[in-house]
Parts: C-alpha cells; structure tokens; sequence
C-alpha cells in the first residue's frame, strides 16, 4: 500500500465521551456514511465505524496489537493479563482455561446446572407487579453460574458483581484517578483470599471449572496468571450476559409479533444472535498500531491506538438493512459482537448456550403475560460496555 | 479453481475461488449458507467446520496443530474427515475440492 502519499484521517473535535455514553449510534451513523477512518478527540483514537475495518483490524493481529501493558488494565488487575497480549503467550494462557468453556463441558456440565440454578432465580420472582428484571435476574444468574464455571462457586452474587464491576471502572480509569484503582484493590484482596482457598479445594477435589482444569492442567501457566485469567472472567464474564439478557429481553416485549413468533418457532437462538447484533453488549475495542498502515486511503500511523466499534460494525448498512430494529428474523446476521481474530470472546459457546439456548425460553415459558409497561423508562448506558440500566416488568 | 460445497440438506453449490485463500474465506466471499467463520481463521470460534468429501481426504492433509481441539467446540458431530476450513489453504492441486457442511455451526 502506498502509505507515504496517505493523508491522516480527519479529526473530530464535537464528539464528547458523554454522548457516546449515552446514546453513540446516531453518531456511529454519520461516521459510517460521512468518514468511517475519525480521529475523535475526545476519546484520544482513531474510530473504525465499518464492518469490513473492524473485521480486518481484529483478524490482523500482527500490525494491530493487544499488547499494551500500559493501560490502566495492568494496576486494575494488578497483572499484565492475557487481554493485552498476542501471540504464543496470549493463546498459552487462554487455552489453560478452555476445557472448562468448551460445548461438550457446558453440555455436560453447566447447562443442567445452569437450567437448576435459572429455575431457582425464576421461583423468587414476585408476580404481578413492577420488578427490575435487569437487577433482579439477569445481573444475579449471570454471577451465579460464572462462579461455578470458573470454579468459585463459594463467592457470593453480590461479591461477583462488586468484583466485576470495580475491575471493569478501574480497567476504563484512563484518567488514573486513584479512587477507582482503590476500589479495585479493595476487590483484589477479597479475590485473592477467596482464590487461595479455592485453589485448594480443587487440588483436593479436581472438577471441571476453569480454576481446576488450570491448576490440575499437566504443565500449568504460573499461579499469577491463573488467578489473573479468573480475575479475567470475573471482569468479562457477568456484565455481558447480564446487558445481552435483559436487551433481548427488552427487543421482544417491545416487539410482540417476534416474539409470538419466536415463541412459536422456538427460535431463541436466532433472538440471541439479534439481541446482541442490536445492542452489543461489548461495544468497542483498542488495539495498538504496530507499522504504518492504510486503511480506506487514511494512514495510520506506528503508535496510533485505534478503536474497533463492533457497536458500529453490526449496524453497518452493507451487511445489515433497518439495522437500528431489532428483528429475530434477519436472513443473515455476520455481527461481531463476540469480536475476531484470536481474542474473539472465549465465554461465546458459554453465552450461546446458556442465556440464549436455556434462559430465554425458560423465562417466557414460566411468565408468558409479562410485559414491559412503559419501555420509554428503560435508560441505556455505555460507550465500551452497553446494554439497559434496568428493566421494570410485570411477571404474570 | 472451483470448490464445490454440499449442504446438509444435499444441495450443492460451485463457486470460482482464488486460489491463496482458505475454504473458509472462499465460502465467505461466495455467500455460502453454512460457514460462519466469526473468528475470521484464527481457530478460536469452530464456526467453520466441514467435512472434506471421502475423494479429497489425501490432498487437503491432516489437521493442524490445535486444530482438533477446537474442533471439539464444533456444533455438529466431529467425523475423521472433520476440518475447519478455515486451516484448509487452496492450492492448484485442490482445484475441484469438495466439502460437505454440517447441519448447524452454532
């Protein structure tokens, strides 16, 4: 590519963190028609708003690197994890823990337990008034079964969200304010005294969680990035089944012919597969420019970070028509909301199978005359992660 | 070259493909129903997985390293003749290559 004779794309100067954080897709709109290749400002990043760029950044790992060990991820997590590495040493680490998310241990294994525990969560559930159902099930159950996947299953609900969400604000903590990072440390302790135990137990007992499969693996990865690996999934294992759940949930009750006809079908694969299409739970990724580059004429230059907008990219009007609607029914749906390239999401098989393959239809099935009152309540947040901030319904 | 892909329900579907690129890629670029590929040939998401027709066993080779352990995240049964496709890289010998698909990748 000839790259010396590529101008810089342009910069953004209106764009604020605010109002990606509260609504971005107008602007990922206008960016995708208007200048797909956008240095935004206020974000300190180049934008990559089309599906085509997002896909090739992710699957071009060489010149795109996740290596940046100098992220606020690093003192978030008090490791380098596996997140911001490439290569022989990122897959090391994650394949030390597929065993346990694999399809035939989530078959075997989590999805009858998952069906138990989704069971339970329903059976609490008040009828026939206003309940939250994002805080009430989606965020509880999310925490339930990543605790037995990763084989903590001693930490609390509560515990696993609190964790999860101060490792998640002290990874974003890119202005290196000290209380997040409190906060997280805070967190780090709780998880390492909670960790140490359980590495114990299952020496003593091997299963088949995360936690055991590494620790009892032939040639284990050092205890340090076991732990970092659980503290990984613990970061990016609750909040998106958690938004992926309740945003379906929210599609079809404000879309009652799909979801007779979803229902009817049983296609609740497919609504999964819309839901976080729709609104993807897990909206824009960085990685770090290696070599100069050129993409749609715009060069890029060595040291630049860019952002990978999957938000964007299950929007783009090339690959997907009335993108802003949710609709079950799409011929195709190429999105990428669990990502590509070596760091596509490791809990995708997991989410399938769980949230979409048993929770859907056992929600609707228990309480077929819920609603959604007035949808115009529900709030959506986030520029990285996004999903609804809660979701009053009435169960009958 | 030409590559020819069944479905599962027995239709079949010729495409021209360039040779360089992977099944995989190939089956992406030609609209083909039943390769998903949403890791993008990284071996990460088995979401390509097919199954290389009895007459091309030979010349399409074992699998990779890692390979058959991604393949054990493969939706469909995992047969001998099981690969993902996006590890079978098209070669002028592999011109006329037939894959079968299976019936889901997800």
């Amino acid at each position: 590519m000839p790259v010396e004779t590529a101008n810089l794309a342009p910069v953004d100067e209106t764009i604020t963190l605010r109002d990606l954080h509260f609504d971005p897709y107008p602007i990922y709109r206008r960016l995708r028609a208007e200048a797909p290749v956008m240095r935004v400002k206020a974000a300190g990043r180049t934008f990559l708003t089309k599906a085509a760029d997002t896909k090739f950044v992710k699957d071009t790992p060489e010149i795109f690197s996740s290596n940046d060990p100098n992220t606020p991820m690093k003192p978030a997590f008090q490791a380098h994890t596996l997140m911001r590495k490439d290569g022989a040493e990122h897959m090391a680490e994650r394949m030390a823990m597929a065993p346990a998310l694999m399809p035939k241990t989530i078959q075997e294994v989590w999805q009858p337990l998952y069906r138990d525990l989704v069971g339970q969560y329903l059976d609490r559930l008040p009828r026939g008034e206003v309940v939250d159902l994002h805080k009430e099930l989606s965020a509880p159950i999310a925490a339930r079964i990543l605790a037995h996947i990763l084989g903590i299953p001693e930490a609390s609900d509560e515990q696993m969200i609190f964790w999860s969400q101060a490792l998640i604000d002290g990874a974003g903590n890119f202005g290196w304010e000290p209380g997040p990072f409190a906060v997280s440390d805070h967190a780090n302790l709780e998880m390492n005294a909670l960790l140490e135990k359980a590495v114990e137990r299952v020496r003593a007992n091997p299963d088949r969680s995360a936690l055991s499969v590494m620790v009892n693996a032939e040639n284990p990865i050092p205890m340090s990035q076991i732990v970092a690996n659980i503290k990984i999934a613990i970061g990016g294992g609750i909040n998106e089944p958690r938004d992926a759940l309740s945003t379906i949930v929210f599609g079809l009750l404000t879309e009652p012919e799909q979801l007779a006809e979803t229902r009817r079908t049983g296609k609740w694969g497919a609504a999964f597969e819309e839901g976080v299409r729709w609104v993807a739970p897990i909206q824009a990724s960085s990685r770090l420019v290696t070599e100069d580059v050129e993409i749609r004429g715009c060069l890029i230059p060595k040291g630049d970070t860019v952002m990978t907008i999957q938000a964007s990219a299950n929007h783009d009007e090339d690959l997907f028509e009335h993108p802003e609607r949710f609709d079950v029914f799409r011929a195709k749906n190429p999105h990428q909301a669990f990502g590509s390239g070596p760091h596509h999401c490791a809990g995708t098989h997991v989410a399938r199978r769980t949230v979409g393959a048993v929770m859907l239809g056992m929600l609707f099935e228990r309480f077929p005359g819920m609603t959604l009152p007035d949808p115009s309540v529900v709030e959506w947040r986030g520029f990285g992660f996004r999903g609804p901030i809660n979701l009053p319904v009435v169960l009958n | 070259m030409k590559i020819t892909y069944i479905a599962a329900d027995g239709t079949e579907t010729e495409v021209n493909a360039r040779e360089g690129d992977s099944v995989m890629q190939a089956a992406i670029a030609n609209d083909i129903d039943g390769i998903i590929g949403e890791c993008g040939g990284s071996m990460m998401c088995a979401t390509c997985h097919c199954y290389v027709d009895d007459a091309w066993v030979e010349k399409t080779g074992p699998q990779h390293d890692g390979e058959s352990d991604m393949l054990d995240c493969a939706a469909s049964e995992v047969k001998p003749t099981s690969r993902l496709s996006c590890q079978i890289k098209l070669t002028e010998e592999l011109d006329g290559l037939v894959v079968h698909l299976p019936e889901a990748q997800i």
